[in-house]
């Protein structure tokens, strides 16, 4: 793991600072939250933020000067609308400065918008926020990294209510029927959609046992925990293993803003002046009670 | 400086759909809401009629069959969601399961344009093209809230499918006061009279034009403006009386691809009718992924913004005979 990014001590990143990042990671989404004027999806950012600090930070084998390198793995946002909780992480590991993405973000020209675009932005993998589309396309890359023997893992994250669209469940059979070991879904399992919770309108449990069905290696994992997301990045079957892995993340939508978690109002939306600082409070809340435990 | 709203006052403008079905249930037991997970804008008929609503969760296809399913069991069901997922998602169900039996199945949604910032996933651009293309569907496009109402009211007793396009936004223009117009689907309104153009447009356009109407009005020229609310079937005679009254002059705006959309059906009725123009110009979204910007910035990149539009409309005044 050659460019992995490196902690204090010279090696890759301890809990600790990773927990630390993702912290920061929060702050800076809160931040745009209340000085872009238009929605943010700050709900399901907030739900992704531990898992793509872990992404970016410790498990892509990624090299921000050198995006083109066959030898990365491949990371695609399939639930496209968290794409400003995945720029900022990818400006934390040095793609592109915090501050572009403050100063531009929605606006004409930006690079940066809702959603994700591979020609706007350099270093995204592929464009994305019409969801259901993130896990055929990896398995398309999976695909092509096997016929060439290449050893590098292709990493697709989606939302739970995502997983209802049929083109998720097509393309697990076809990632499980070519045998793709180096194929790893991760599902933001927050237990929300935009309009309702989970298993109140559509039922997907028993989840886990569903991707097992079509043939995937199941690992649960907690998805506000680092250390057991660093566990699970560092378990993951070998790329020339022959079954697709999915790691099921059980999230919070909205972690770490008490007024925001498990609220379907915060699907989306802004943050004035007072409401931001309410919010960055309740998140240092959360972080100290987290130390205290 | 920004000001706090949470998704559903984001939304909270396009309730009129929630509070016309909700109406409508009443008078229609056989109504139906059904939604992909975009169920913000339908709360009222959802309190109201538990039991005829229903969401199927991220699964568009699912939503537009199941519609279709339930259409053929005698009921009117009205598919409420986004529209850049429903006419591309399930475009198939819509022309095979619903146009195929020509089933009244309601496709109502959001996010027709460039509606700003969701980049070219969440922008309906090719959507009139494609559902004009469709046998038996019946196309419109609205701007005016209290519009919204009055098409649902109408299209409840229409044999076939409708597919009725709107934007987004917290804040919705009014732009007609009620019963100032006779609104009827399949026919133009004419909202201002006038007799040196005729600028034709539809839904999230249509308050621009009038701006630019009165720009240039009060530059002396004499415009009319056409609301070409329904798409399909296209309003040939209107567009024919238009083009002996304003002196074949034409302006097209719309917040679509500018080929495949209200101009392309002007088009066609102005060469099957073998009428002769004095100038014609269409505005409105190059064969381009528009990117990100807010709304009027990209009207006005992309060459269909205010000042375009006087400018067109001043052009085309101009053109010699
Ligand atoms: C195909 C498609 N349909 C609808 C939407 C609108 N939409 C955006 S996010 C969302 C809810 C997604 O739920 P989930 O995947 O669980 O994400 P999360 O709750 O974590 O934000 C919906 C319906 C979309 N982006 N794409």
């Amino acid at each position: 793991m050659g460019q992995t990014t490196l902690g204090s001590q010279g090696q890759r990143h301890s809990v600790a600072e990773l927990e630390d990042l993702a912290f920061e990671l929060r702050s800076k989404l809160l931040y745009l939250c209340g000085t872009y004027e238009g929605a943010v999806h700050i709900g399901g950012d907030l739900s992704v933020a531990d898992i793509l600090i872990a992404l970016y930070h410790y498990g892509l084998n990624i090299d921000p000067s050198n995006i083109a390198n066959p030898a990365r793995d491949r990371f695609i946002l399939s639930k496209g609308h968290a794409a400003v909780c995945m720029y900022i992480a990818m400006a934390m590991r040095g793609f592109f400065e915090f501050d572009e993405i403050v100063e531009t973000y929605g606006q004409l020209d930006s690079a940066f918008g809702m959603h994700p675009c591979k020609v706007q932005l350099p270093g995204v993998e592929a464009s994305t926020g019409s969801l259901g589309h993130g896990l055929p396309i990896a398995v398309g890359m999976a695909k092509s990294a096997r016929q060439r023997n290449e050893p590098h893992r292709v990493f697709c994250l989606l939302g739970d209510g995502e997983t209802g669209e049929g083109s998720v469940w097509e393309a697990a059979m076809a990632g499980r029927s070519s045998e793709l070991g180096n194929l790893v879904a991760i599902v933001d399992r927050n237990r929300q959609l935009m309009t309702s919770f989970g298993e109140d309108r559509i039922v997907l449990e028993p989840y886990p046992d569903k991707w097992a069905a079509f043939g995937w290696n199941v690992v649960m994992v907690e998805g506000h925990d680092m250390a057991d997301l660093v566990k699970a990045l560092d378990n993951l079957p070998a790329p020339d293993s022959n079954r697709p892995t999915v790691l099921i993340c059980e999230t919070i939508k909205g972690k770490g803003v008490d007024f925001m978690e498990r609220n379907l109002a915060w699907h989306a939306g802004s943050l004035g002046q007072a409401d931001l600082e309410r919010a960055m409070a309740s998140l240092e809340a959360s972080r100290a009670g987290k130390e205290k435990n | 400086m920004p000001v706090t709203f949470t998704f559903g006052e984001w939304f909270s403008a396009r309730t009129v759909i929630g509070q016309t079905l909700a109406d409508l249930g009443e008078e229609y037991p056989n109504l139906w809401a059904v939604t992909p997970d975009i169920g913000m804008t339908l709360v009222e008929f959802r309190e109201k009629f538990p039991d005829r609503f229903l969401d199927v969760g991220l699964a568009e296809q699912v939503a537009v069959g199941v519609a279709a399913g339930l259409a053929y069991e005698g009921n009117i069901p009205v598919v409420s969601g986004m529209l850049p997922f429903l006419s591309m998602r399930a475009l198939e169900q819509i022309r095979t399961d619903v146009c195929y039996p020509n089933l009244p199945v309601k496709i109502i949604g959001t996010h027709g344009g460039l509606v700003g910032n969701g980049g070219s996933t969440h922008y309906a651009v090719e959507d009139l093209s494609l559902m004009c293309s469709l046998t038996n569907m019946t196309v419109t496009s609205i701007g005016d809230p209290l519009m919204v109402g009055e098409i649902l009211r109408q299209s409840m007793k229409m044999q076939g499918p409708i597919y009725i396009r709107l934007a987004v936004g917290k804040s919705d223009m009014v732009l007609y006061e009620p019963g100032q117009h006779d609104i009827q689907i399949g026919k133009g309104i004419v909202a201002r009279e006038g007799t040196d153009v005729t600028i034709f447009t539809h839904g999230t356009t249509v308050a621009q034009t009038f701006e630019a109407a009165d720009a240039l009005e009060a530059k002396s020229h004499s415009v009319r403006v056409v609301d070409m609310f329904t798409l399909k079937p296209i309003d040939a005679d209107l567009v024919e009386r238009c083009a002996k009254e304003t002196g074949g002059r034409f302006v097209v705006v719309e917040d679509h691809l500018a080929y495949g959309g209200l101009a392309s059906r002007i088009a066609d009725v102005v060469v099957d009718r073998g009428i002769n123009l004095t100038g014609f110009e269409r505005l409105g979204i190059p064969q381009v992924f528009a990117g990100f910007g807010d709304d009027e910035e990209l009207r006005n990149k992309y060459g269909y913004g205010l000042s375009a539009t006087i400018e067109a409309a001043e052009r085309v005044i101009a053109a010699k005979k």
